[in-house]
């Protein structure tokens, strides 16, 4: 169990990669949110909550937490190859256009900040080249998990970070689209904690072979918002 | 796998912010000063960073690649911000930035990339980071005591354009007001009285970024041939 006094500057790297003012562009994505809004879909505190957890347990838990996962794994081991088959797999996977350009363009810029103060990080800098090069996408959960690495965050604290990530900005979108209040935003992330820990212990330990996705409903709706002539957010 | 659209781009392309409220003109600046800057061969690309639509977008791209021809329609990208058009360009400008290397990777000829956002007086400036030159724009309709109230905007940009001065009268708004007021908070920075309906002032518009931004060098794809 940890000492109060045991704090580091791991610590910190952790907090400075998980706030909302750490400029990955996430904050223009709404993750389809603004079209089921639109529908009239989302009206309730509760129906985006549930809404996250669809997320959480049958989309981006299952893909990114797991492709994060195994990028850590990877750089434990050396394999570098596996790596970039890990990118690309990832990639393969964002159905929608939209959200994986949003991915690919937020991993770009990641990596780059992180670049821009870590320095001589070997799999940091041999990823930012492939990425240059136009071998590996540069896609969002393996930028992620390459630049926590960088920093000396653990995997399973990088997979909270990932999916808490993730529902603050769906949150927060929520918010400025006026579904739901600022003090109600707080309590529906406080009730997907538990959602938010039980998908990083489902998913991050699985093997890549093992990625799947099932939510068609949010497919479609991704489709419909990249279509609307009007809206704030990226898809 | 191919090469990412997003990858680091070779070459940076200078950059101009336009920034300004909602309907002070931005969109209609640029499409006065596209066509001057095309007279003397300069290339341009367009990102509009539009609040809640792609309008603007579309407009520029109608009226100045599918109509004027004076680019190609993909030269012209509209950016969503998620409502944070003020974060989109100075605090994050990661979004735009992407962009702004996509459209350097695909077009390395361009002599200058226009970046226009949406903002008030208050909050407005760009990132040194996304933009060189910052130009920032209001219209006499919102009164003529719009310069003296200051802001990031007003202030920090490079180039101030006051717009819509024919409404000036209509509106009981004094050039000289704005003119005094200008010159008291700007100091030697310039501002231009403009009517980008008419097309007055927006040859001095012109004239500005050629001597600042581009330092009278002539069009890249001049040098290269």
């Amino acid at each position: 169990m940890n000492m109060d006094n045991e704090i580091s500057l791991e610590d910190l790297s952790f907090l400075q990669l998980s706030d909302s003012f750490f400029p990955t562009g996430l904050y223009t994505t709404s993750n389809g949110l603004e079209a089921l809004f639109y529908e009239g879909k989302l009206k309730k505190p509760k129906h985006l909550q549930d809404l996250i957890k669809t997320f959480l347990f049958q989309q981006i838990g299952p893909t990114d937490c797991t492709a994060l996962g195994n990028v850590y794994d990877c750089i434990n081991s050396s394999d570098l190859a596996e790596i970039l088959r890990t990118d690309q797999m990832i990639y393969s996977m964002k159905l929608i256009e939209e959200v994986r350009e949003a991915s690919v363009r937020s991993g770009i810029q990641l990596l780059r900040c992180v670049n821009s103060f870590v320095l001589g990080n070997g799999i940091l800098e041999h990823y930012q080249r492939l990425v240059k090069n136009g071998e590996a996408s540069g896609v969002y959960p393996v930028s992620f998990a390459v630049a926590c690495n960088s920093l000396s965050i653990t995997k399973y604290r990088a997979g909270l970070m990932l999916l808490y990530g993730f529902t603050i900005t769906v949150v927060a979108a929520a918010i400025r689209l006026g579904i739901l209040q600022h003090l109600e935003g707080q309590k529906v992330i406080h009730n997907l904690k538990p959602s938010i820990l039980s998908s990083v212990h489902s998913n991050i330990q699985k093997p890549l072979s093992s990625m799947w996705q099932f939510a068609p409903i949010i497919d479609i709706t991704q489709i419909k918002h990249e279509q609307m002539d009007s809206k704030m957010f990226v898809t | 796998m191919k090469k990412s659209a997003f990858s680091m781009s070779p070459r940076r392309i200078p950059r101009i912010g336009i920034g300004g409220p909602v309907g002070c003109g931005k969109t209609m600046l640029i499409e006065q000063v596209v066509p001057l800057l095309s007279l003397d061969g300069y290339k341009v690309g367009i990102i509009s960073n539009d609040v809640i639509s792609k309008e603007d977008a579309e407009r520029m791209r109608k009226n100045l690649a599918t109509e004027k021809g004076l680019m190609s329609e993909d030269l012209v990208i509209g950016v969503a911000t998620g409502g944070c058009p003020h974060t989109a360009i100075r605090e994050d400008p990661s979004m735009n930035i992407s962009i702004v290397e996509e459209m350097e990777s695909k077009h390395d000829y361009l002599d200058l990339i226009f970046i226009e956002s949406g903002g008030d007086n208050i909050t407005t400036t760009f990132s040194p980071a996304l933009a060189d030159y910052f130009i920032y724009i209001i219209d006499v309709s919102a009164g003529d005591k719009y310069p003296r109230k200051r802001g990031l905007g007003i202030e920090t940009c490079d180039l101030l354009v006051i717009n819509k001065i024919d409404l000036a009268p209509h509106v009981g708004a004094s050039l000289k007001v704005m003119e005094r007021d200008a010159k008291r908070i700007r100091g030697d920075k310039p501002f231009i009285f403009v009517n980008s309906r008419t097309g007055k002032g927006t040859k001095e518009v012109a004239s500005y970024i050629i001597k600042d931004v581009l330092f009278e060098s002539p069009p890249w794809t001049s040098n290269k041939n």
